[in-house]
């Protein structure tokens, strides 16, 4: 090692606003301690040729309680420090990362991304022209009222180990996954525009996951979300709030009685599907779908590319007139809640579809670049390792007006279903066909007995066309979830919310 | 400025002295530390451009300290914090002391002699272990450091302007990296490897019609990249009719990498130690039991020579070579060190840490055996069925049955009379992994490699295989 990093603890500029739960780390220490490596990676980078560069300095850290039945308890903080740096020369981008390990890295990693640029202009027929932009400056934190990596270890064992007994209790359940977890973050930002940006973030989450066995017959439900749980921009708090025991000994009762339950007949049906569904379809057939890159054909050897095209914006119906897509990082409490985006854009609120058509994409400054368009803040990545690409911020269904009483009624007879068990869509985002861990029969409106294995499947804009109402603001829930992307496959931390919705004559029983 | 070589990002000796240096700050009972790192150098090209050239360093230092009941995992990315990682896990655990049952230490059963493999003065990128972890043969490979940015580049034009010229477009991604591990833990191991590694894929299309190709290895030489994606190319651009996949039950030739994608789920139907202990699974009901022919066997072997090869896991465990399916039985399971305990075993090395998950044991370098036929020689056993080289978005849907959702992707064709005649749009399908399997009456001689997501230098290696009765189409049949 031949140098330190810079002493970077000490709070300066801008550190005196940091809320409790974002002191900590070598990064706590604001944008003017900071600003030595970010101005060494855009001054080498400038240096170098860049007629544009960003870095992204980013400390993170990680802390999860897992147990399982039958196994000791795993508890680990993982922690994260490093910088990427992104350079446009000669209209062709080049990036490169690396963890820090001294002053030396951030004028390293910007040699390494003059390198890379370097090189691919000898592949490259295609140059990039970046529209300039003015300096953009600004300070962003979450709001934890409880410090989740303040809360006792002994308490964080308790909930963990009293979800593990709860969802444990039912004859039945073979093995219980029972978790917490927390992250925090610094993230800074600069460019050769002269943009300064400072985020701090932190996370709080929990799960619990029952799986229970019979005769060749396997089940499993899951609370509060079939992804790793769900994880919200707020403190402990937000764990309290779960209610992972009451909750565990619910899904773990019910694990055992889809044991016993009846599978549904192939055909079509009405649906209601409930939050935690809803938002995984959000995510597959509406976010993906609108991200501009892909649409651009740059993601067309892996992630794929999307039914709808560069032209879409008023022209192509996406679904019913009920619908209404919006994409707005500035709510909180979510992973998707951010003032700036991995490329420095101020986040704004954006309709992606109104009233059913098509009207924005989730874009970067290079796909909006492409399309004459401005970039409406959707470059993510995934801290500092990785390229931002087009990923979802907070993609929500904008809630309606009745609750899902009133749904139910209106439904008459169908399903109501929820918590994603299987899912699967083409490359294109039009051909999709999703399994759920539970739905219940419902006739003349009111829920009846479980079913199990359910599943539905369909074609993107006439599923969306079947939508016809969607419960309200009061029963509008959020769920935080990875996303994978891009090559190397990387992950991007988004949301998807929406309240119970339903569907006509959708096609079940498909798997 | 000037092409550097790609180099290992630790190093063996800086790795193992620091990793031990931070060791003697314990106050566990036991502590064991991996540093894991790799070089990534990533060449992405869509269309007319070379759109995300990447040097990607990643590191991570893992500490996982025991102290009575107690136990934590501390991580950070550097090893200049190694130190501090150990110090703090040690106290997470004394903390954690008193709480739940005994803990699994890390003591790898057998060997526990300190042999040194490094020749006098050292390899600047090698193996050094103790007795029983055996060098894979051709971890490192100077052909894959010299695919360097430039080189990369260059050919990524190349293949664009070979689709352009064939009236298509190509858009795929070349791949060099260097991955290391270093184990040394209280209980006496001691090992560190370096592998090189390179990798392609490429998408071609041309009007309606597509083609894919990907392969991994050590190798770069050893891949012949610009070749198969011209060939992919060529095979894009000669296709003038693409069809609708028919809704029904065909004989289908799955190419190497759909291979790979469908046996990538069978760890999911109970092929490790936790499912096992748990019950759930084909290792608990049904053990020993005929799966399928008994040409097939699909094993997890990291000692192999295909795909990535590694010798050790993070827990310093040698990999053993396990058979998951054994000449068409069910065999074994694969295990950490904490699951083989709980089911009274020993550890196969497959000690695995997913992201946002609880640790838990991983098929990481999933084989299935190679038969003796070529792939043209598969489809010209079909008279009339489907070649189907990617397969895309494949869930799991029921693991007792072994039945998976999924989509059929670029590079599909129609066979009718033993020859490929059309191409294929998207098409979905659920199906049993497990009776495909049993169905299966042709195996190809030729492995494909490919990365397997979110697993630590995970690969899966398989053949073409033909399986005669696959169902496209939903159970409505109406997709």
């Amino acid at each position: 090692m031949s140098e330190r990093v810079p002493e970077l603890r000490t709070p300066e500029s801008g550190a005196e606003e940091l809320g409790d739960a974002h002191r900590w780390g070598e990064l706590a220490g604001g944008l003017t301690a900071a600003d030595p490596l970010l101005a060494a990676a855009v001054g080498t980078a400038a240096e170098g040729g860049a007629s544009y560069a960003d870095v992204r300095l980013s400390e993170t850290e990680e802390l999860r309680l897992y147990a399982v039945s039958g196994l000791a308890p795993d508890e680990r903080i993982e922690g994260s420090l490093g910088l990427g740096v992104r350079v446009l020369v000669d209209g062709v981008w080049g990036f490169a990362s690396r963890p820090l390990r001294d002053s030396g890295d951030a004028a390293a990693a910007a040699r390494d991304a003059l390198r890379n640029a370097q090189a691919a202009a000898v592949g490259s027929r295609e140059r990039v022209t970046l529209p300039p932009r003015a300096a953009e400056c600004g300070f962003y934190q979450t709001t934890a009222a409880v410090d989740p990596f303040a809360v006792d270890a002994a308490a964080r064992e308790r909930v963990v180990a009293d979800a593990l007994a709860a969802a444990a209790a039912m004859a039945g359940v073979v093995r219980v996954q029972a978790g917490v977890n927390a992250k925090r973050s610094h993230r800074y930002f600069a460019s050769t525009e002269g943009s300064r940006q400072e985020q701090h973030f932190v996370e709080s989450g929990g799960m619990v996951l029952a799986i229970a066995a019979g005769d060749q017959i396997v089940q499993r439900r899951s609370y509060p979300n079939s992804f790793h749980g769900n994880t919200a921009a707020a403190g402990w708090e937000y764990v309290a709030g779960l209610r992972l025991t009451e909750q565990a000994a619910r899904v773990g009762a019910e694990a055992v009685q889809l044991l016993s339950a009846p599978v549904v007949d192939s055909g079509t049906a009405d649906i209601i599907i409930g939050p935690a569904q809803l938002a995984l379809q959000i995510h597959e057939s509406t976010g993906h779908a609108l991200e501009l890159d892909r649409i651009l054909g740059d993601e067309a050897n892996f992630a794929g590319r999307s039914f709808i095209g560069p032209d879409a914006v008023g022209q192509l119906r996406y679904g019913s007139p009920a619908v209404n897509v919006v994409a707005d990082a500035t709510v909180p409490g979510t992973r998707g809640s951010f003032m700036f985006d991995d490329e420095g854009t101020r986040t704004r609120r954006t309709m992606l579809i109104t009233e059913g058509m098509i009207s924005n994409f989730l874009s970067s400054r290079d796909s909006a670049a492409r399309i004459g368009a401005e970039s409406t803040a959707a470059a993510r990545s995934d801290g500092w390792g990785f390229l931002p690409l087009c990923f979802a911020t907070n993609v929500f269904l904008e809630p309606g007006t009745c609750t899902t009483d009133e749904l139910l009624d209106r439904m008459g007879n169908g399903y109501y279903l929820d918590d994603n068990r299987s899912w699967s869509i083409d490359s294109q985002r039009l051909n999709f066909q999703f399994g759920t861990e539970v739905a219940w029969e419902v006739r003349n409106g009111k829920r009846g007995r479980l079913v199990r294995d359910f599943s539905y499947g369909g074609i993107t804009p006439q599923f969306w066309g079947s939508f016809e109402a969607s419960a309200g603001p009061a029963e509008f829930a959020t769920f935080g979830m990875p996303c994978g992307k891009g090559e190397p496959k990387e992950w991007g931390f988004l949301s998807h919310g929406a309240a119970p919705s339903l569907f006509r004559n959708v096609r079940i029983g498909v798997a | 400025m000037p092409a550097e070589t790609m180099q290992a990002w630790a190093g063996q000796d800086r790795a193992l002295s620091a990793l031990e240096e931070a060791l003697t700050a314990s106050s566990a009972d036991q502590v064991e530390i991996f540093v894991a790192a790799r070089t990534g150098e990533h060449t992405r090209f869509a269309g007319e451009r070379v759109h995300q050239p990447q040097t990607i360093i990643e590191c991570q230092v893992m500490v996982r300290a025991v102290a009575g009941t107690g136990s934590a995992r501390v991580a950070v990315s550097s090893l200049r914090a190694a130190r501090d990682a150990v110090i703090a896990a040690s106290e997470l655990a004394r903390r954690r002391n008193g709480q739940g049952d005994t803990v699994p230490g890390n003591t790898v059963p057998g060997d526990t002699v300190l042999v040194d493999t490094v020749p006098a003065g050292g390899l600047p990128h090698g193996v050094a272990g103790y007795a029983g972890i055996a060098a894979p043969a051709g971890l490192w490979h100077e052909a894959t450091l010299a695919f360097d940015a430039g080189a990369r580049s260059a050919l990524a034009g190349r293949i664009m302007d070979f689709a352009r010229s064939a009236d298509g477009v190509a858009a795929g991604v070349l791949t060099a990296a260097v991955t290391e591990l270093a184990v040394v833990t209280t209980g006496g191991q001691r090992c560190y490897a370096a592998a090189t590694e390179a990798g392609f894929s490429v998408t071609a299309r041309a009007g309606e019609a597509s083609s894919y190709v990907a392969d991994l290895g050590r190798d770069a030489s050893q891949l012949g990249v610009e070749e198969r994606a011209a060939a992919a190319i060529s095979q894009a651009a000669a296709t003038s009719k693409v069809i609708a996949v028919p809704d029904g039950v065909h004989d289908v030739v799955f190419g190497g990498l759909a291979t790979g994608e469908l046996i990538g789920f069978l760890p999911d139907f109970g092929f490790t130690a936790p499912a096992l202990a748990a019950g759930i699974g084909l290792v608990a009901t049904r053990p020993d039991a005929v799966l399928a022919p008994p040409d097939i066997t699909v094993a997890d072997d990291a000692t192999a020579g295909a795909g990535l090869p590694f010798p050790f896991d993070f827990e310093g465990t040698p990999k053993d070579r396990v058979e998951l399916i054994s000449a068409g039985r069910v065999g074994r399971p694969v295990s950490d060190l904490a699951s083989a305990a709980a089911t009274g075993g020993r550890s196969t090395g497959h000690a695995h840490i997913a992201r946002e998950s609880s640790p838990a044991p991983e098929a990481a370098n999933l084989i299935m055996m190679p038969g003796g036929v070529s792939e043209a020689e598969l489809i010209g056993g079909v008279e009339r069925g489907l070649y189907i080289q990617r397969l895309w978005y494949n869930r799991l849907v029921d693991a007792e049955a072994g039945t998976v959702v999924g989509t059929s992707r670029d590079g599909c064709f129609l066979i009718e009379d033993g020859k490929l005649t059309a191409g294929l749009k998207t098409g979905r399908f659920t199906e049993s992994v497990l009776g495909a399997l049993a169905r299966t009456d042709g195996i190809g001689s030729q492995l494909i490699s490919q990365p397997v997501p979110n697993v630590w230098n995970g690969c899966s290696s398989a053949p073409a295989i033909r399986v005669r009765g696959f169902r496209f189409g939903s159970r409505q049949g109406k997709d």
